[in-house]
């Protein structure tokens, strides 16, 4: 084992941890709509729809928790290179934001945010449209109607999802940059 | 063009690492409330896809990861913190051996996986067969999905180590 000192290791580990996530959100995201969502349509409608309120409901617990830990983990990476300060744009790099690195690293944490609000789309206003049940004293023209808001819903999520995993290759892309010096 | 290999490097890792923990922890979970034969429809159809995507992203792996050293000279690598350097006698000479040998496991198991343990576990019934045959295809078909469940278990952790050792060359290695 290398000789590291203990800011080394707390590098490796944030490292690790943000690379954890954003392999989370990004494979996660992509297997959802092109792995499992073709799956699903292989079984009979209303399995399928108990399949797929199930494996969203624990996805978004995935999604949640890889965005809170990629923020942190991002956060205490500048923290250790000593790049985090107490006022706008919060961190400072050797250029400043008129720089490349600080340009990416700013656009990166704003796409974060379109992120973290399409997240909290999904999870709060789209989701509970496509999980409310059909009641039974309810008239044919307001089954139709919940039905095609349901249909709508789902169109909804399938788009804010694939929107999502372009803007999570996009911000991998500008993350890969910041190595030789940012992209912007 | 270090950019948009790194890029592609990153972007196969996530997905096929991400796939992996999704198929473990999110379809895993859902499975439990469904009925057996719509299990055996969803997992043949979800493993078959992503039997592919992961040896299309292992692929990609392989290809940029290997043109990535390629294009690493002494320069590059003594501007780098901790100035590692391409042999086995610094952390990242082995880290990146490991690495590599982490990866042809992972081609491996995945390559089992799509090509005999996955066609070993379709139930091979005729009406010929007697009570004895069944029961002993049955019993086949049981083995072949452990063996799948041990091969699954195996690749995810071997992928979420490879993320670490990969994360670990940031700062010079790790072994």
């Amino acid at each position: 084992m290398p000789d590291y000192t203990l800011d080394t290791w707390l590098l490796i580990l944030y490292s690790f941890l943000h690379d954890i996530s954003i392999a989370v959100y990004i494979g996660g995201a992509i297997s959802m709509e092109f792995v499992l969502g073709p799956a699903q349509a292989s079984i009979p409608p209303a399995q399928a729809q108990v399949m797929g309120q199930k494996t969203a409901d624990r996805f978004l617990w995935f999604v949640w928790g890889s965005l809170g830990m990629v923020l942190l983990t991002g956060l205490l990476r500048l923290e250790q290179k000593r790049m985090l300060v107490g006022e706008w744009p919060f961190f400072q790099t050797p250029g400043g934001l008129s720089a490349d690195y600080g340009q990416t690293l700013l656009a990166m944490i704003l796409l974060w945010c379109v992120l973290a609000i399409n997240g909290a789309l999904i999870t709060f206003y789209f989701r509970p449209r496509l999980q409310g049940k059909l009641g039974s004293g309810m008239s044919a023209a307001q089954v139709s109607a919940a039905q095609n808001a349901k249909i709508q819903a789902a169109t909804w999520v399938q788009r804010i999802t694939r929107t999502d995993i372009v803007i999570a290759l996009l911000i991998a892309l500008m993350g890969a940059s910041l190595a030789r010096g940012g992209l912007i | 063009m270090d950019t948009l290999l790194g890029w592609l490097h990153t972007a196969a890792w996530a997905t096929y690492v991400g796939g992996a923990l999704t198929m473990e922890w999110v379809l895993r979970y859902a499975q439990r409330e469904m009925p057996g034969s719509q299990v055996g429809v969803v997992c043949k159809n979800a493993g078959m896809r992503y039997r592919w995507l992961a040896l299309g992203c292992l692929a990609v792996i392989g290809i940029s990861g290997g043109w990535m050293v390629l294009r690493l000279d002494d320069a590059e690598l003594l501007a780098r913190e901790g100035a590692p350097a391409l042999s086995l006698g610094d952390a990242y000479g082995r880290t990146l051996l490991l690495l590599a040998v982490a990866w042809v496991l992972l081609v491996a198991t995945v390559a089992f996986m799509a090509f005999v343990l996955h066609p070993a576990q379709r139930k091979r019934s005729k009406p010929e067969m007697t009570k004895e045959e069944v029961a002993a295809e049955r019993e086949r078909v049981g083995r072949a999905i452990a063996r799948m469940d041990r091969a699954l278990k195996f690749e995810l952790v071997l992928s979420v180590v490879s993320v670490g050792l990969g994360a670990s060359l940031h700062a010079g290695g790790l072994i």
